[in-house]
């Protein structure tokens, strides 16, 4: 018996290439994924541990809040580091800032930050021991107008040591002498960020955080364990509000930090993977279900000879064993190449990855193969156990078993399927289900309009190829006959390619939507005549503008008002969340919020706005209080005022005033500056002298409302081509599953292939009639791809309305071009099996007997 | 020679066909001269192996000789490329084979008019009227190949290959598969189509009752003719084929 399953294998050597295609590409996404994360992992880790590496002990403030953009702790006074430099058994002891400061280059340009990529950071140049830093030209800053910068941003600004650079900070932007160059450890940079090392009072000044530190690195005195210094340290300083911890601690929570916001990458490329394999295994079905159509005979012939049910059963899964193995190692050995690829590709789009060994775990090892081995086996279950349904009888047949009446079962199961399907999907999306819901939801849609699919597979197929006939004659009745002659087997190819389109299509639609969603709050809110934003789009919090910018721009002659607003997180009766701010006199002439209820242009220190959104979900009123915690401590704000454009219409529920945000925040960054111009300004005069002004500041770009409106919609076009380019793998492997399909269909259809050519079809002819088929099949999936696309985008659209989403939009041009794009890419899979048919020896296949 | 053929409707000049070398070598045609006539129905008989079907292959362009030429009216096929030879095979001549005869997807009137289609003519109505009428198919015209029986379908096929006024039919075992009776009416209508149409048919068959409906058999053996009947009995050409040791 195994040795027909060995035969088996190598007889059909080109069929079986192809399904193993189908698992190699899945797995070997999963492991590039895997392998590149687990790497970037350690080499992070080293990086990590390589910051603190001589620190014993960490101060640092006691007081932290959870926000809308992450943890946010207290500074603690500057006075501590002397205090904790007199306590015995300590040997050294360095305060730390990190703010933001962007070098501008000798060119006038902006270093570092390329597409929001890594942090470009300020930091207290600290000469003793316990830095990472290590000096390769110059000296340490010692004047408080000296710099020393990272060699990777010397290199790409092009200076050098005596040079004078300028850097922007939240202060105006000023000049400084750069004093030395310095290496992190051995590299260029700290992992891509562009670092600014001044001395400790320049720091605590540009960073606003003056007589203040995030922290104080402590080493101490040989012979002491960090848990021994940890204790001294807190009894030595008594203070309530500090808290120590052992630089093992530091270390660990700074990798748990990066290993967070990895493991958030690691999922969503893993969720590739998976689509990817889930696309594969309708290939695996199909190829087995039709190799086991062919061998009819064969299998017969098996059983008539003795062989039971179970060793066909077995016979067939142990080719499934097989193919999915080899094909996995396959993947598993494609994964570690790609993601040698993958890191150099990081590097050249400038997220700079440090060396370091490629890291191949045992896990990516067994995960790949494991999955790989598993999805092909399951997919071939169902042809398995179709095979050993054969009866002996069947060998002296040329059998082709009706399956109508199974078609009533498989739509009851195809329904209930879909509609669990959509239930689990609106539950994760309005009930509080969750992205697992959501994702498992769509898994079952599609499963379920897979299993559907051959009970509506006929009609549909004629459905769409009708005019066919009418266009191309002949070839074109042959082709839709062709791809309605086995609805079961057309659908289950549509169905793989029906998975990628839905994808991409529900990702277009979502698209649209935010992007039209942000039109239209801009197109209601924007008042001004322009707006400066930062050319590169930091996380929020880094990056940003001086308020001097604003204050410069405000007494151009021609501007009648300009403002910066600002965002921060904060906690709010207990809450996660942020807020904005902005000057509430010039406020309301600059971006229309809707004021509703109080006083919103006379917004006090102590007072908040809130929008009436939130004032109905939270049932707050007018006057009343609000226990805010802010990073620097906590406050109470009275309501008084509230607007109608919230976080619902793409802005913020919170709005406090500039001055309460500097009473409250040391990180003063303006995110935008809204300018309106003089009624009788002459526009392009004041634009030139407000471009004079940004001269000082190349991260700012002025844009008008439709220029804003696009740097916006552009951001989204950027996410949209990476997810495209991430679920183009899922339908390259289905448009495998077509050529595939339509090749083993054609080895059926041998004799009456030649016959045509016998009776005067050309090959050209032939060619076409395969290439229509691939057509119809792409279009079919393409079709009902679209459908469950519309459905997915319009159910997740609506369910994040309360985040900004307002509008749902499906844009006919793109649907239409994926249409079109299916169309073509149908052409294509066709390539090769129209070849192989139009290259069928009519003699053999009319005397086939 | 040059004075038959304007009379002959086919003719293979010193054809053969080799098949693979040395001691390997099979002579399928070897050195074969013959005329078919233009407007009779002539049978090819030969026991297995004789290189009958290689014969009806290489006159109907489905095949190539190795040496030698093959003729269809003045065309010399062995000058044509493939496509060439598609459009004579499509424009020129009809076939009727022994099984796989008709497109399983298209109904029996589109298998009829499949090689018209291809070539992206419309049928003359008269003549399909007149055809559909002869095969006796009127009430089935939309049935696919599985809602006919085997004599239904080769009836199909000798209308398809009629349909296109072709100058040559060629029938490779049309009756081969068929029982008797359906065999008879298939070999009546292609007499039909001789008398009262003037069609040329040259038919390929190891039946010697099959072959009593020709005007002329000529009988074949290791790549050569060596015998002929005109106007043959079936009793004649069962006689000649115990001689021939089939």
């Amino acid at each position: 018996m195994w040795k027909v399953t060995l035969k088996g294998l190598l007889g059909h050597k080109v069929r079986f290439a192809l399904t193993a295609i189908a698992v190699t590409l899945g797995v070997a996404f999963m492991a590039g994924t895997l392998v590149l994360t687990d790497t970037i992992k350690v080499i992070f880790d080293d990086l990590v541990t390589s910051v603190t590496r001589d620190t014993d002990a960490y101060v640092r403030s006691r007081d932290v809040i959870d926000t809308a953009f992450g943890e946010q702790r207290d500074r603690v006074d500057a006075s501590v580091l002397g205090r904790v430099r007199e306590i015995q058994g300590v040997r050294e002891a360095d305060g730390v800032l990190q703010f933001y400061a962007q070098i501008v280059g000798a060119d006038g340009k902006t270093i570092g930050n390329p597409m929001g990529g890594a942090p470009t950071l300020g930091l207290i140049w600290n000469p003793g021991s316990l830095t990472a830093w290590r000096l390769v030209d110059g000296r340490g800053p010692t004047e408080n107008d000296e710099v020393v910068i990272d060699r990777a941003s010397a290199k790409a600004g092009k200076v050098e040591v005596g040079d004078t650079v300028s850097i922007l900070s939240q202060q105006a932007p000023a000049t400084f002498r750069v004093s030395g160059i310095a290496t992190f450890g051995n590299a260029d940079s700290a992992a891509g960020a562009t670092a600014a090392l001044f001395t400790t009072p320049t720091a605590q000044f540009l960073s606003g955080a003056v007589g203040r530190f995030d922290g104080i690195q402590v080493a101490g005195e040989d012979g002491i364990s960090q848990r021994e210094l940890v204790a001294r340290i807190t009894a030595g300083l008594a203070d309530p509000a500090v808290q120590v911890i052992t630089g093992e601690r530091l270390t660990k929570e700074n990798q748990d930090a990066f290993a967070q916001q990895l493991q958030f990458f690691n999922v969503a490329l893993l969720a590739f993977a998976l689509i990817a394999l889930f696309v594969g295994s309708f290939i695996i079905f199909n190829t087995f279900s039709i190799i086991v159509a062919q061998r009819t005979r064969e299998i017969g012939l098996l059983r008539a000879m003795g062989a039971s049910r179970r060793q066909i059963t077995l016979s067939v899964l142990a080719e499934a064993v097989a193919v999915g193995f080899l094909a996995s190692l396959a993947g598993l050995l494609a994964g570690v190449g790609l993601a040698v690829g993958l890191k150099a590709l990081l590097g050249a789009v400038g997220i700079d990855i440090p060396n370091g060994a490629t890291q191949i775990l045992p896990r990516t090892v067994i995960v790949g193969l494991g999955l790989g081995t598993g999805i092909t086996v399951i997919s071939a279950l169902l042809p398995a156990r179709r095979a050993a349904r054969i009866a002996p009888i069947e060998a002296l047949r040329a059998a082709t078993t009706s399956t109508t009446k199974r078609l009533v079962v498989r739509a009851i199961m195809g329904v209930l399927i879909t509609g669990a399907g959509v239930l689990a999907l609106l539950f994760g999306l309005f009930g509080g289900g969750g992205v697992e819901a959501v994702g498992f939801g769509a898994f079952l849609i599609f499963l379920g309009v897979a299993v559907l699919l051959p009970v509506i597979a006929r009609p549909v197929t004629r459905l769409i190829a009708w005019p066919l006939p009418r266009l191309r004659g002949t070839v074109g009745t042959l082709a839709r006959e062709n791809a309605a002659r086995n609805p079961r087997r057309t659908a289950s190819t549509a169905a793989a390619l029906m998975i990628g389109v839905a994808l991409v299509g529900f990702i277009t639609i979502f698209a649209s939507s935010i992007k039209a969603s942000f039109a239209s709050s801009i197109d209601q809110a924007f008042r001004s005549d322009y707006v400066i934003r930062t050319k590169g789009q930091g996380p929020p919090g880094l990056g940003g503008f001086s308020p001097a910018l604003a204050r410069e721009v405000a007494e151009v002659p021609g501007v009648e008002a300009a403002s910066g607003i600002r965002f921060a997180g904060a906690d709010i009766e207990g809450r996660a969340t942020f807020l904005g701010a902005a000057d509430p006199a010039t406020a309301t002439t600059l971006f229309d919020i809707e004021p509703r209820r109080g006083d919103l242009a006379g917004l006090g220190p102590t007072q908040i706005a809130v929008s009436t959104e939130k004032m109905r979900d939270e049932g707050w009123r007018l006057g009343q209080s609000l226990a805010i915690r802010f990073p620097r401590g906590p406050a109470n704000l009275t309501i008084a005022a509230t607007y109608g454009a919230g976080q619902r219409a793409g802005l913020f529920d919170f709005l406090i005033s500039t001055e309460a945000y500097d009473l409250h925040y040391t990180e003063r960054l303006d995110s935008q500056v809204f300018i309106k111009l003089e009624p009788d300004a002459d526009r392009r005069v004041v634009t030139v002298r407000i471009q004079r002004v940004l001269r000082d500041y190349p991260n700012a770009e002025l844009q008008d409302q439709e220029e804003f409106k696009a740097s916006q919609t552009q951001q989204v076009d950027q996410v949209l081509n990476l997810i495209y380019a991430l679920l183009a793998l899922a339908v390259i492997i289905a448009l495998i599953g077509i050529a595939n399909t339509l090749g083993l269909s054609i080895i059926e259809r041998t004799s009456e292939l030649g016959l045509l050519r016998a009776v005067g079809m050309t090959r050209r002819q032939l060619r076409s009639v395969i290439r229509w088929e691939a057509v119809i099949i792409a279009l079919l999936g393409t079709l009902l791809g679209m459908v469950i696309a519309g459905f997915l985008g319009w159910s997740l659209v609506h369910s994040l309305a309360d985040q900004g989403l307002s509008t749902f939009r499906a844009p006919a041009r793109e649907l239409v071009v994926i249409m079109v794009f299916a169309a073509f890419a149908g052409v294509i899979a066709a390539i090769w099996p129209a070849r192989r048919a139009a290259k069928i020896d009519i003699l053999d296949a009319i005397s086939y007997e | 020679m040059t004075t038959l053929t304007t009379t002959a409707a086919a003719r293979a000049v010193a054809a053969s066909k080799i098949y693979g070398t040395g001691d390997a070598e099979v002579r399928a045609l070897d050195a074969i001269d013959v005329e078919f006539a233009a407007g009779a129905f002539t049978a090819i008989m030969g026991p297995s192996g004789s290189g009958k079907s290689t014969l009806l292959h290489v006159l109907a362009g489905l095949d190539t000789v190795t040496s030698g030429q093959v003729f269809i009216g003045d065309v010399d096929l062995s000058t044509l490329n493939e496509k060439q030879l598609t459009i004579v095979r499509r424009e020129r001549l009809g076939f009727v084979f022994q099984a796989f005869n008709l497109v399983p997807t298209l109904d029996a009137l589109e298998n009829m008019t499949l090689p018209l289609a291809l070539a992206g003519v419309k049928p003359d109505p008269e003549w399909l009227d007149t055809v559909v009428r002869t095969v006796g198919l009127s009430d089935r015209l939309r049935n696919r190949p599985n809602q006919l029986s085997g004599g239904q379908q080769q009836r199909v096929a000798v209308a398809r290959a009629l349909l296109a006024r072709p100058e040559i039919v060629f029938a490779d075992e049309p009756t081969g598969n068929l029982d008797s009776r359906s065999g008879t009416e298939v070999l009546s209508f292609m007499r039909r189509a001789v008398d009262d149409h003037g069609q040329t048919i040259i038919m390929v068959t190891h039946d010697a009752s099959a072959a009593a409906y020709a005007d002329r058999v000529v009988f074949l053996a290791d790549g050569r003719i060596i015998d002929e009947l005109v106007d043959p009995t079936a009793a004649a050409v069962f006689d000649r084929m115990k001689t021939l040791g089939d």
